[in-house]
């Protein structure tokens, strides 16, 4: 059995990733399984799937602890989510980045790759410059780094299974079969720094989860970041009526300003204000 | 202390009135009682300091208590049969923000077909919300264990939201003298209720939010040890109601004539009052036969069972209401209680008095003659016009 942990970002196709290769794992012939975890749904939140791929049906519904690989589709995760935890020894670590598999760190015999899958799926038109589609690129790299299905197979799943654009996925996928590199495991890597973990939450005496909203800083999940031309702002407010977290606040003189400790980056205001005075910027 | 002759309806009334309860939410339509009508009576003429919010559906009288039960507020409500299940979802919520919130319940038929007899089917569906559970069986019972639940709801050990129920007709349109302590009687044994972890206007602090699976456990178990430590701390509640208003209820699971007991009878609500004179009757002419009272039903008084059990071989339950496996709901709990006791009585689950049927002396009588029959356990299905009778071992 081959264990596949995928991380990625609300909206960026974690869960379709995850899906589509057990499909494409299903027309190799294998018994795959394949589900998601998450919290609350939305965007830009990090989520969790998991693909299991077998010969005989899978045996066991939990999640998985000790991935044979671990697909990162956006390396902001690398900073803030413990990816590559549990990674068995020779396990891969394929990481969506323009950068090499050098830069990236990993425990000890793990192997390294990586793909700029973003370059890939702009370049196949997939999604848009804020949130592409990332996906198929991915698995392509997958396919190639892990051998765990054939490109024939995921070709003919993007085929069957993803509704838009099939053909642009298609080529996506075998670029990112052709664009992957591999390093081979380094058994003489130097263990990761240890995480910092978040320190566990102690629950407040008595039983209600009576924390301060204020404490929530949920600027992690932002992957682009609003900022607001204030020469062209007409102070209508759209911007703060439609901030689905209350992360707008004004000035003393009536100017929007982002509160980037709240800000997730979803886009909402930009897409809503009237003279698009507000600009959408890709986070280094 | 005044004696009234009261209504178990205006029994609760007059206990949220003693209490002070701040804010009451009522549905005022069917299936609503007279409760919430004098409770308007007392706000209006001045009597009781409250706000008083009417509503659209039972779904928002409880959230409107949940709420101001998180800003620290002392509540009421209380509903019947359908709209204690249009509540169902909020009753989970109450006892997931642990509101102090005391509501009462008139224990009527579920329909289809429409029926507002006494019958236990529409708090038994709440059984696993959370929620404190109180049967009563007289209006003296109703008063006194509404002022004991908020003491029980609001102490630091338990912090989780009680229904004190009472049977239709039988309480809640019956009329009897009831003792209506003196309010300074009651303020000394009730004080104001102390908040605790409530919301704060100004400050931003959410209660209730989201848990992923790494804590939500640790908070469904810290439900279950403040429900587990509610026998004991209504034991010293009892205790202190007695010295301030020298009246005691007998705790989660009074008894009656119990020692040297061959058979005991388990009750709930009005028909423990039956059931009792006919123990002194069965007494009177050498049977011995004793009674025991599930006053508290959630949590279940698994250990009070088991000490009770100790010198008993033969129980029968009498259930209210059925639920869809081998027996009644409480005398599905009783043997559950008692499958793990060293000594283990027979159970017995009687199934009467649904959907308004009187239990009379008579099948009382019956249920006794069976039980001191040594006839294998059974259920029976008291009031059908066949035997009614199924064997489950034996």
């Amino acid at each position: 059995m081959i264990e596949i942990r995928f991380h990625g970002r609300g909206g960026q196709g974690a869960v379709v990733a995850s899906e589509l290769l057990a499909q494409a794992a299903f027309l190799d012939g294998k018994q795959p399984q394949s589900f998601p975890f998450f919290g609350v749904e939305r965007r830009g939140a990090p989520v969790t799937a998991y693909c299991r791929v077998d010969d005989r049906p899978v045996g066991l519904r939990t999640s998985i602890t000790a991935p044979d690989a671990v697909v990162v589709l956006d390396p902001g995760l690398l900073a803030t989510e413990p990816v590559a935890d549990g990674l068995k020894p020779n396990g891969i670590l394929l990481v969506n980045s323009p950068r090499p598999p050098q830069a990236l760190i990993a425990p000890a015999g793990v192997r390294r790759a990586s793909v700029d899958a973003t370059r890939i799926a702009l370049a196949h038109n997939l999604g848009t410059p804020m949130l592409p589609i990332v996906n198929t690129a991915v698995l392509g790299a997958l396919a190639r780094a892990t051998g765990v299905v054939s490109l024939e197979g995921l070709t003919r799943a993007v085929g069957q299974f993803v509704p838009a654009r099939p053909e642009e996925n298609r080529l996506a996928a075998r670029d990112g079969y052709l664009g992957v590199t591999v390093l081979p495991g380094d058994a003489s890597a130097p263990a990761p720094p240890p995480r910092a973990r978040p320190p566990p939450l102690v629950l407040p005496e008595g039983p209600i989860a009576s924390v301060s909203s204020e404490t929530l800083h949920t600027a992690a999940w932002r992957t682009f970041t609003p900022v607001i031309h204030l020469d062209r702002c007409t102070k209508c407010n759209f911007c703060w009526k439609f901030c689905p977290d209350d992360a707008i606040e004004f000035d003393a003189k009536g100017y929007p300003q982002i509160r980037l400790a709240y800000c997730k980056g979803c886009g909402i205001c930009a897409a809503e204000c009237p003279p698009k005075t507000i600009e959408m910027v890709a986070e280094a | 202390m005044t004696a009234k002759v009261l209504s178990g309806n205006y029994a609760q009334s007059y206990a949220a009135l003693l209490a002070r309860a701040q804010v009451v939410s009522a549905y005022p339509i069917t299936p609503q009682t007279s409760i919430v009508e004098k409770i308007a009576d007392f706000v209006a003429s001045g009597e009781l300091h409250a706000q008083y919010v009417k509503v659209e559906s039972e779904h928002s009288a409880l959230q409107v208590v949940i709420s101001a039960a998180a800003l620290g507020a002392r509540t009421y409500t209380a509903t019947s049969s359908q709209g204690l299940l249009l509540m169902h979802e909020l009753l989970h919520w109450a006892s997931g923000m642990r509101a102090p919130i005391v509501m009462g319940v008139i224990n009527r038929a579920v329909a289809p077909p429409w029926n507002i007899g006494a019958d236990h089917t529409d708090t038994m569906s709440q059984r696993d919300t959370g929620w404190i559970q109180f049967y009563a069986e007289s209006n003296q019972e109703v008063l006194d264990t509404v002022l004991q639940a908020y003491r029980l709801a609001e102490h630091p050990d338990v912090r989780l939201p009680a229904m004190v129920t009472e049977d239709a007709f039988y309480l809640s349109h019956t009329v009897e003298p009831v003792d209506v302590p003196d309010p300074a009687v009651v303020d000394r044994f009730l004080p104001p209720r102390e908040p605790h972890a409530v919301l704060v206007p100004g400050e931003a602090t959410r209660l209730g939010s989201f848990t992923g699976p790494e804590h939500y456990v640790d908070f469904r178990h810290q439900i279950g040890e403040a429900m587990a430590r509610v026998p004991k701390v209504l034991e010293t509640v009892e205790t202190e109601f007695e010295r301030a208003v020298g009246r005691s209820h007998g705790g989660a699971l009074p008894t009656y004539r119990i020692d040297d007991a061959d058979a005991v009878l388990i009750t709930m609500g009005t028909s423990t009052t039956t059931a009792r004179s006919v123990v002194d009757e069965l007494r009177a002419s050498g049977r011995r036969v004793g009674l025991a009272k599930l006053r508290l039903f959630r949590p279940f008084p698994d250990e009070e069972l088991r000490r009770l059990a100790r010198g008993v071989d033969r129980i029968g339950v009498v259930d209210r209401s059925y639920t869809f496996g081998p027996m009644g709901p409480a005398a599905t709990e009783v043997s559950a209680a008692l499958y793990t006791a060293r000594h283990r009585p027979e159970v017995t689950s009687f199934l009467a008095g649904i959907g308004g049927r009187d239990v009379t002396p008579g099948e009382v009588r019956r249920m006794f003659e069976t039980l001191l029959s040594g006839a294998p356990a059974t259920v029976h299905w008291e009031d059908l016009e066949d035997e009614g009778v199924t064997r489950i071992h034996g």
